[in-house]
């Protein structure tokens, strides 16, 4: 691992991220495909995933999908402008922010349907 | 294109190119990405409830041919992006050589097996 201050982090969180989202995804289309297999199979799995726990990880995962949506627009700045390299550390901190303001807004809206349970 | 008269140059020729070739479906898939998930997830988990999401709510609206060639092109899309940025990982973390081979075999296997499912569950509801 490089020492290269800001974009180490930046590098690291988008892999993390991006292998987060992936499993997410894995998961999610066996559990939204599993439509074709009846109505029964499918909300079994979706009574499971309306459990709180889950309900909070969703939180996260829109979390590391805008962290990694961001921080993946400021990758193709640095590699198609000259000027996105000079910027990068800027750039990241507005990535950092955006996240934090976008995950916020989701716990406000999300949190007190979980503690209401609709 | 691959000009090469030995197998070794053309092996050679054929993995530059799709490393490059990788590298720029990254770019644009990711761009693609980033307005159909983000507007996928504020449609259905910022504007309306986790607990909506029921049985009878997917099959009504993937009724719509809009919707499922919307979730489609995220299927497709995120799973080529997902799987290739997660062996960028494994070329990256897994040092020996018979190890990524098989991990990439099985890796690779459910990748597809997923993509069919998802394909199949997309066009038959």
């Amino acid at each position: 691992m490089y020492k290269g201050r800001e974009g180490q982090w930046a590098f690291l969180l988008h892999r993390l991220s991006g292998l987060a989202i992936l499993a997410y995804l894995m998961l999610h289309v066996f559990s939204i495909g599993s439509v074709i297999l009846g109505e029964e199979f499918y909300m079994r799995i979706h009574h499971t995933y309306d459990l709180w726990p889950f309900r909070v990880g969703l939180i996260f995962v829109t979390a590391g999908v805008v962290y990694h949506a961001l921080n993946g627009l400021r990758i193709i700045v640095m590699d198609f402008a000259g000027a996105g390299v000079a910027y990068q550390r800027q750039m990241w901190y507005g990535v950092m922010a955006l996240t934090l303001l976008a995950t916020a807004y989701t716990a406000w809206v999300n949190i007190p349907r979980i503690l209401g349970g609709y | 294109m691959i000009k090469a008269r030995t197998f070794t140059d053309a092996r050679a020729q054929a993995h530059t190119n799709a490393e490059l070739n990788w590298w720029i479906f990254m770019r644009i898939s990711g761009l693609i990405l980033v307005f159909l998930v983000l507007g996928h997830i504020y449609m259905t988990f910022i504007q309306v409830s986790e607990a909506d999401a029921t049985y009878v709510a997917v099959v009504n609206k993937l009724s719509n041919p809009a919707w499922k060639f919307y979730d489609w092109l995220i299927l497709s899309l995120a799973l080529l992006h997902g799987a290739n940025g997660a062996r960028y990982s494994i070329e990256d973390y897994v040092r020996s050589r018979p190890d990524r081979a098989w991990i990439k075999g099985i890796f690779y296997t459910v990748i597809a097996l997923l993509f069919a499912f998802g394909t199949v569950g997309l066009i038959s509801i």
